[in-house]
């Protein structure tokens, strides 16, 4: 295979991985605070983008045309809606829930995801097929002999490595992100060292919710072709990527994210047998790597109270 | 306490539940069916206010044996009110064995804490391996049953390492890999069959066909009666293993295991070995009730065994009440029967369902009928020594 | 005390009205007839439009006054999972007021149903599902199918695209057994011609990267990428293909065509697709079945298989009209239909219930519409292909 086949692949999986790593992350930061598994998270990822899409349809009919106009309207609007979604979710599903069984959560968000995908499917016009997503990035294509890369993709992968620092530096650098840190560590003392819980906990399901929003319209604009039952793979892709990373850890998230992105690609591209065993072959991988390392591969701190 | 109040009270309120049942299965319109829900959901809150499901869940406890049998036969009688109705038996059959699957889940994530997102890949195993012996060789039915229980346990014991060595959500993704895995891998297999899915021949044992229907005194009976009947004895038979497990030292060990795992590993238990136990245990009754399925079915295919039928599975565990046998009895019900019947609002059908299941999860978080702490005298009526 | 009368009044009147019209109506007799689709779940775009025909059909048969019988719609939902069809065919089948039915769009379900039909005699025509097992898998008397199987199509594809001239091959199918079905006749049928498959890509149904199939496929140069799936999948392709600046041409199976892959694609100009019976526009009976459901007024678009569950659903009320409701009569009465005219086309059973007259027409995209290809400027010159 010559060079530029592989730095094409390469460029593939970079850019898929990006999109997993945005969906782990947001896992990751649930999972930090509450202790739980928000499973409705890629199909809240799938409303944001269709929150996206009508952005631009009514910008659209306003006349607007100018292309950063719309690409920053269509992501502001689509993370501030998921954001007041991620509030609302927790206020409503996931804190009154704090008591009972930690499954609970899990098979209450599993439903909030068949509720929202199905409402999208139903009550969207013409939702249960799929749309195609505006191309408004430019398209300049940059091409050396068999590798070619366009410059839209060269600005999402910008993009989202961007959200990644800011909520690095979010949580590691500011005030808020001492409090969440402080939050996931210990609930108890977090909240007689005076900091808000409520507050903390609805910020993170906002932050991680907004994330999630900004992944789905990357991924709308990469592949210009959104549905309505995109978020289940993404979101199930997503978990097992934060899972094999190590849970509560962002850098744990991206690595799982890139990892099982290059996984695929791995398989589709090099291995000997069929492209359509590519996921069996990730899977099966991800089972390997638990069983090699139980807490993922960043481990969490371990200790058990007792 | 005044026996024969007991058991006057459980007859009474197995034959409402088997009256019910038979009044839910024959409604077909709308309004019907909508308004026998309605009935249901408000007679239980009201009960449940006035302290009668209480009162009641004490007198099943205490006369349990009757309890089990009057029950029984309600299931007989039912099946006999729908002897001629291919349909219903059906649904009713797939109820049954919804219920020996979830059985032998709630093993796992019931009594042992081990959570298992893969019960549709443990029952499919089952179900392919009863499509390939029954379509290639001519082994004895019965037989393959056992095969397909067997199959799912040797399935279940290639993730037996990861699964023993992660916990909680790290265990969950095992299986959740494990399930989107099984289903991708039977669909572009082509020696199962592929996408295109697999028939399956019908059940005989020792020369009874399942698939033949009867005549009896000029009426039609269904062929799936037999079916019935069979998931009924299964049903039966794992219902007594499954509350012999939890009552005996195996459960009170996996439970032990399940509250504090490292608590039981100081005390001396040896954590492996349990969920070992656990784990096959459970695997074996979703592979034995795969291949009943499957040759129910007369075909399967890979769409059978999804990631969010797996789901489906734990969705009854969780709504029934972790651990409680009765409540995932109940919640099978619920799950497999309630969709059908809203065949009527046909698209919003599935909108309607998550809803509901949320309400019920935010006002019951321990699911429908939550399992009862242990008493160690099971059987015994109160107050008796 | 006036009101009270005058509201009862009203209430005989109105009472009086309603049993005036039930008696009119009660001159025909009842008939029900069934329909099974995929209501819910990723195709139910086809399953909600398969059904809205079959209501479309079954309305207009009911205002037209010399038709015997009052018909009625009973639809289920089979989900597209083949359990759930075995379930809802076991409904519909046992359910004795139904005297046939219109059933399955995928094929998988198709083939685990038919059995049911059999067992308990339901006389039904498959609307939309493809799979040549489900005719000719069985010598089953109750089953025949208006849409032709997938095995016709692709013989005319490969004869098309190679006399384009057309020599190097990839296929991307999807790994249903739709997909996959597409492939081994496309496959086989290219054996015969001095056409070359130079690889052949299976992909998950629910698949959204492409990118490492297609490079891989970029790596060998074909002329042509065919793509066997639905619409979803294939507007998927097509982008990607964009995306990694491949210059090859594309062409798909029926399943593509829909107006979801001309609004999904950014660039679906000069796709090129196979269409099992003509487009709906210049079917015989394709312009007022388009402009009648438009006047139906239903939520959902008809779709491109919206049109076979017209057809299919009248092919059935034919045969009832002609042998009246009992079920058997109804099977027989399929049977020796005489080859007829439906908005689809020509319709004529062989001895397993398959429409012979599978028509199969070359597509193109012009200009955001699926134009039929001896019409298109392509093939008058104006416009070229990729590669050409």
């Amino acid at each position: 295979m010559d060079i530029g086949f592989i730095g094409q692949h390469l460029v593939n999986g970079l850019m898929q991985g990006m999109i997993y790593s945005l969906v782990a992350v947001g896992f990751t930061l649930f999972f930090g605070v509450l202790d739980v598994i928000k499973f409705s998270h890629g199909d809240v990822l799938m409303v944001g983008v269709f929150a996206g899409l009508t952005a631009f349809f009514g910008l659209d009919a306003l006349g607007i045309e100018n292309p950063y106009i719309l690409v920053i309207a269509i992501i502001l609007f689509s993370t501030a809606l998921m954001a007041l979604l991620g509030i609302v979710i927790a206020k409503i599903l996931i804190l009154p829930l704090k008591g009972a069984p930690p499954l609970n959560i899990l098979l209450i968000t599993l439903m909030l995801g068949t509720l929202l995908r199905e409402s999208v499917r139903l009550f969207y016009p013409n939702g249960s097929n799929s749309k195609a997503f505006p191309a408004i990035l430019p398209t300049d294509s940059f091409t050396w002999g068999n590798f070619s890369l366009r410059l839209d993709s060269v600005m999402l992968f910008v993009a989202g490595a961007a959200v990644i620092v800011g909520t690095y530096t979010l949580i590691n650098r500011t005030r808020l992100g001492l409090a969440i840190r402080a939050v996931a560590q210990d609930e108890e003392t977090a909240r007689t060292m005076g900091i808000n819980f409520g507050f903390i906990v609805l910020f993170t399901f906002a932050l991680g919710s907004a994330i999630a929003a900004f992944a789905g319209v990357m991924n709308g604009f990469y592949y210009n072709e959104i549905n309505f039952s995109m978020g289940l793979l993404l979101g199930a892709v997503g978990f097992s990527a934060a899972i094999i990373g190590g849970l509560g850890n962002l850098y744990g998230a991206i690595l799982g994210g890139f990892l099982f992105a290059g996984l695929q690609t791995l398989a589709a591209a090099a291995l000997p047998f069929s492209s359509s065993y590519k996921d069996v072959f990730a899977f099966a991988v991800v089972i390997a790597l638990m069983a090699w390392r139980p807490t993922g591969l960043i481990a969490e701190k371990a200790y058990a109270r007792v | 306490m005044n026996s024969i109040s007991i058991y006057r009270n459980i007859f009474v309120s197995v034959l409402l539940g088997t009256l019910f049942v038979v009044a839910m299965m024959m409604a077909e319109s709308q309004v019907a069916v909508l308004s026998l829900i309605v009935l249901a959901a408000v007679s239980c809150i009201v009960l449940q206010k006035k302290g009668v499901i209480r009162k009641l869940g004490s007198d099943f406890a205490s006369a349990e044996k009757f309890a089990n049998g009057t029950i029984m036969i309600g299931a007989l009688a039912t099946a006999v009110v729908f002897a001629g109705d291919h349909f219903i038996l059906l649904m009713l059959t797939t109820v049954l064995i919804y219920v020996v699957a979830c059985l032998g889940l709630n093993i796992q994530f019931g009594y042992a804490g081990m959570v298992n997102f893969a019960g549709a890949a443990f029952f499919g195993a089952g179900g392919y391996a009863a499509a390939v012996l029954t379509m290639q060789t001519g082994l004895p039915h019965l037989v393959v049953l056992v095969i397909g229980g067997l199959v799912a346990v040797i399935v279940g014991f290639l993730l037996i390492l990861p699964v023993l060595r992660t916990r909680g959500h790290y265990a969950a993704v095992v299986t959740i890999a494990f399930s989107l895995l099984f289903r991708t891998l039977v669909e572009v297999s082509p020696v199962l069959g592929g996408a295109q899915g697999s028939p399956v021949t019908g059940m005989v044992i020792f020369g009874w066909n399942f698939n033949e229907g009867y005549q009896i005194a000029g009426f039609d009976v269904s062929f799936y009666i037999n079916y019935f009947l069979f998931a009924l004895i299964l049903t039966a038979v794992t219902f007594t293993i499954v509350r012999r497990v939890e009552r005996s030292w195996i459960g009170l060990n996996m439970d032990s295991i399940r509250i504090d795992e490292t608590a039981s590993a100081c005390f001396g238990m040896n954590v492996a070995r349990w969920k070992v136990t656990a784990f096959t245990i459970g695997n074996f009754f979703m592979g034995i009730i795969g291949a009943f399925y499957a040759m129910m079915l007369g075909f399967i295919a890979p769409n059978n065994f999804t990631f969010g039928d797996s789901l489906i599975m734990v969705s009854i565990i969780l709504l029934g009440g972790i651990g409680s046998i009765w409540g995932i009895i109940l919640a099978t019900g619920i799950v497999i029967i309630l969709p059908e019947k809203l065949q009527i609002i046909q698209e919003y059908r599935f909108l309607i369902f998550s809803l509901g299941v949320i309400l019920v999860l935010l006002y019951r978080p321990n699911g429908l009928l939550s399992r009862a702490a242990r008493t160690y005298f099971p059987g015994l009526l109160r107050g008796a020594r | 005390m006036k009101q009270i009368f005058r509201i009862a009044s009203i209430l005989a009147l109105g009472a009086l009205a309603v049993t005036a019209t039930n008696g009119m109506a009660n001159a025909k007799d009842k008939v029900t007839v069934g329909y099974i689709g995929p209501i819910t779940g990723k195709v139910s775009a086809h399953g909600i439009a398969g059904r809205n025909s079959a209501d479309l059909a079954i309305n207009l048969r009911n205002q037209d006054p010399n038709s015997k019988y009052e018909y009625e719609l009973v639809a289920l939902d089979d989900e597209c999972k083949p359990n759930i069809g075995i379930q809802v065919a076991t409904k519909m089948a046992t359910d004795k007021h139904v005297s046939g039915a219109v059933t399955h769009f995928c094929s998988a379900v198709a083939t685990g149903a038919v059995r049911i039909y059999h067992q308990f005699h339901l006389p039904v025509v498959v609307w939309g599902a493809i799979s040549p097992s489900v005719t000719y898998g069985n010598d089953y008397k109750e089953i025949h199918r208006t849409i032709g199987t997938l095995t016709s199509q692709n013989k005319v594809a490969v004869d098309f695209l190679t006399g384009l001239g057309y020599k190097k091959y990839v296929v991307i199918y999807d790994t249903t057994d739709y997909g996959k079905g597409h492939l081994e006749a496309f496959a086989n049928d290219l054996l015969a011609t001095d056409g070359e498959l130079l690889e052949a890509y299976g992909v998950a149904a629910d698949q959204q990267d492409f990118t490492a199939e297609l490079t891989k496929a970029k790596s060998l140069n074909p002329e042509v990428i065919y793509f066997a799936g639905l619409s979803d999948l294939g507007i998927r392709v097509r982008n990607q293909m964009e995306k990694l600046g491949i210059e090859a041409q594309f062409a798909g199976v029926s399943g593509i065509i829909s107006d979801t892959f001309i609004d999904g694609t950014t660039a679906s100009e000069g796709s090129l697709a196979m269409r099992q019976g003509a487009p709906v526009e210049v079917m015989p009976g394709g312009p007022e079945f388009i402009k009648k459901y438009a006047d139906a007024d239903y939520k959902d678009p008809a779709e491109a298989y919206g049109v076979y569950a017209y057809a299919a659903m009248n092919v059935l009320l034919d045969a009832v009209e002609e042998a009246g409701p009992d079920r058997q009569a109804i099977t027989k009465a399929l049977n020796t239909m005489p080859a007829k005219e439906y908005s689809i086309g020509m319709v004529e059973f062989d001895d397993h219930g398959q429409n012979v007259n599978s028509l199969v027409t070359p597509l193109v995209v012009q200009d955001g519409a699926w134009v039929t290809w001896d019409e298109s400027e392509y093939a008058s010159g104006k416009r070229t292909l990729k590669g050409k």
